[in-house]
């Protein structure tokens, strides 16, 4: 295990590279999300608007 | 042969609806995959003969540049679809596109640089491929900048998909920067015309990868897609509809 950890020495180079690419990789489905929960919140919010006018 | 799926491919609400439904078709198989590429990239590959362990940068580096790239060929031609046939949903799929392309330019940048120290002795070069990449990340922000900076979004999306074509000569420039300039940067391996330069046991990890982070990028796409709709939709009467949901 501490041998794969190791990465044949490289372990300061392989681990940041992977875990900036995962943070990335997760990070873009909460943005995607978000801008969905945002474009839906938003509808509603002149969807209720229209309808008070009327 | 007939163009009617074309056709409703430029309703909204059909989009919609159809994002909604494929997402998850795309989301499991990409999870699938990249878990796969992951073990088999990380465990079961053996060292290579030059560069040891550190070698396994590349089943992130290359997924990270592959998306790059493709995700400015797809944002580049959308745009250039719905400024040709004035298909809304053109600009739509190339506005989704870019925070993306522009996470995963980053992330190309910044492997590479995690690769290059060990292997090359410098975290950054002025290299043809490197300067490319760089460029390639400032187009991206250029392009989300200028939506941002600009309120009405029917101008928004003429002129940000006016840069997304134009940008796009920069796409070539970059996958043939190896071969055109003197790069520190090693030629491609796989997309390559001909037999990859590979072994099996490290190219199947590498496909997974490359084909994983493809579904991954069509699961996000298709969810951004939906808000992107949404937004220009303003007195549409279908949005009540999908907002019950």
């Amino acid at each position: 295990m501490s041998r794969f950890l190791d990465m044949g020495g490289y372990a300061a180079f392989v681990w940041p590279a992977y875990a900036v690419t995962f943070a990335i990789v997760f990070l873009n489905i909460i943005w995607a999300r978000r801008a969905l929960a945002r474009s839906r919140a938003e509808a509603r919010r002149r969807l209720a608007m229209r309808a008070e006018s009327s | 042969m007939t163009w009617t799926w074309f056709h409703r491919l430029g309703s909204p609400p059909y989009v919609y609806a159809l994002a909604a439904r494929l997402t998850p078709w795309f989301a499991w198989p990409a999870a699938l995959l990249i878990a796969g590429g992951l073990w088999g990239g990380l465990v079961l590959a053996p060292p290579d003969y030059q560069q040891g362990d550190g070698f396994r940068i590349v089943y992130v580096h290359a997924p990270s540049a592959w998306m790059s790239l493709m995700v400015y060929m797809t944002m580049a031609i959308a745009a250039a679809i719905a400024l040709i046939w004035r298909i809304k949903v053109g600009h739509a799929v190339a506005a989704a596109c870019a925070p993306i392309g522009a996470s995963f330019t980053f992330a190309a940048l910044v492997t590479g640089a995690l690769w290059g120290e060990p292997m090359w002795g410098t975290y950054w070069e002025w290299d043809p491929r490197l300067t490319s990449m760089l460029i390639l990340l400032f187009l991206y922000l250029g392009y989300m900048g200028l939506r941002a900076g600009l309120e009405d979004t029917q101008r928004a999306d003429r002129a940000s998909a006016l840069l997304a074509v134009a940008g796009s000569v920069n796409v070539p420039i970059i996958h043939y920067s190896v071969t055109w300039w003197n790069s520190l940067h090693q030629a491609p391996s796989v997309m390559r015309f001909g037999k990859p330069t590979m072994a099996l046991s490290m190219l199947v990890p590498l496909l997974m990868m490359l084909a994983g982070f493809t579904l991954y990028f069509v699961a996000l796409l298709l969810v951004r897609l939906r808000g992107e709709v949404l937004s220009r939709e303003r007195a549409a009467s279908w949005i009540p509809e999908v907002l019950k949901t």
